[in-house]
């Protein structure tokens, strides 16, 4: 899976916890998922729980702490998509 | 270091059956936190959300003094938190006449900060201090009409600015966002010498201020 399509998957997960519609169909890897999609702290762990059933990876406490952008979460995913087993 | 931290969680917006997962709140939650959870003094949901809640005051606190902190909330570990019976003496803007009162003490590296929590059965409310002192730290809750971001975000500054302008009733204060993302209060374009901190969650919000005058 590459950035591209890593980043067409996001946008369903993140879709459930941000108001702006608008903004997340024009997300890019510089979007900020609390300042640009209004997306409330409270609900960053969800997103990180959904991440991992999505793309069925597990996601650590210090990879999680990275997820604070569109391209950061890219990276995370891609990382732990791509680990061997 | 002068500084302002606090969050909000509104309880009745939130999943409760996901929170008690071990895979929800081990993203957040130390082993040694969860050892602090004692019943039946509150529901482990309310426990999972006041320990969060805490972290993310400290976290504003500290970012202050660190543009480049990145929230780390399992990094950010809650010491100790008791029943507290010194709330009536806060500087706290809002109904005292029921809820649940918390205090503590929480670690971030070399850092100990000190708060305070309100419980309510909608939401939980959390205020941190560098000193274990509250006594010019100020804090108010106030539930608005519409959970939209354009409505938390003009509510939460009307609602600190009404306080702020019976403290400084002379003044022409204003707020505005700092490069780091926290809010700088100014007088007639001047910045202040008192951090402010906002939060809100669906219908909620709330602020955090330190005057020492």
């Amino acid at each position: 899976m590459d950035r591209k399509e890593i980043l067409s998957e996001l946008k369903k997960v993140l879709a459930p916890y941000t108001e702006s519609k608008e903004m997340l169909a024009e997300i890019n890897e510089q979007t900020d998922l609390i300042k640009d999609l209004k997306i409330n702290s409270a609900n960053l762990v969800d997103i990180i729980i959904d991440a991992e059933a999505q793309y069925n990876i597990e996601i650590d406490f210090d990879a999680a702490e990275k997820m604070y952008n569109v391209g950061n979460c890219i990276d995370v995913i891609s990382e732990k998509i791509n680990k061997p087993a | 270091m002068k500084s302002a931290g606090n969050d909000i969680v509104a309880l009745n917006v939130i999943d409760k059956q996901r929170t008690c997962q071990p895979v929800f709140y081990s993203k957040f939650i130390t082993p040694f936190e969860l050892a602090l959870y004692h019943q039946p003094q509150m529901a482990f949901e309310i426990f999972v959300w006041l320990l969060w809640s805490v972290k993310e005051s400290a976290y504003k606190y500290l970012k202050r003094g660190d543009a480049n902190l990145v929230f780390s909330p399992s990094k950010i570990i809650v010491q100790d938190i008791e029943v507290s019976r010194e709330f009536r003496s806060d500087r706290w803007e809002g109904d005292q006449s029921v809820g649940m009162f918390f205090k503590g003490n929480v670690l971030y590296d070399t850092h100990t900060l000190y708060f305070k929590s309100i419980i309510y059965d909608e939401f939980v409310a959390t205020v941190v201090n560098g000193e274990n002192n509250f006594q010019y730290v100020y804090w108010g809750v106030q539930l608005i009409d519409k959970s939209d971001s354009v409505s938390q975000s003009e509510n939460v500054r009307l609602f600190v600015l009404n306080k702020l302008n019976s403290l400084f009733p002379n003044y022409a204060l204003s707020i505005d966002k700092g490069p780091a993302g926290y809010p700088i209060l100014f007088n007639d374009g001047k910045e202040m010498d008192i951090p402010i901190s906002f939060s809100h969650h669906n219908r909620y919000v709330s602020y955090s201020f330190l005057n020492l005058k």
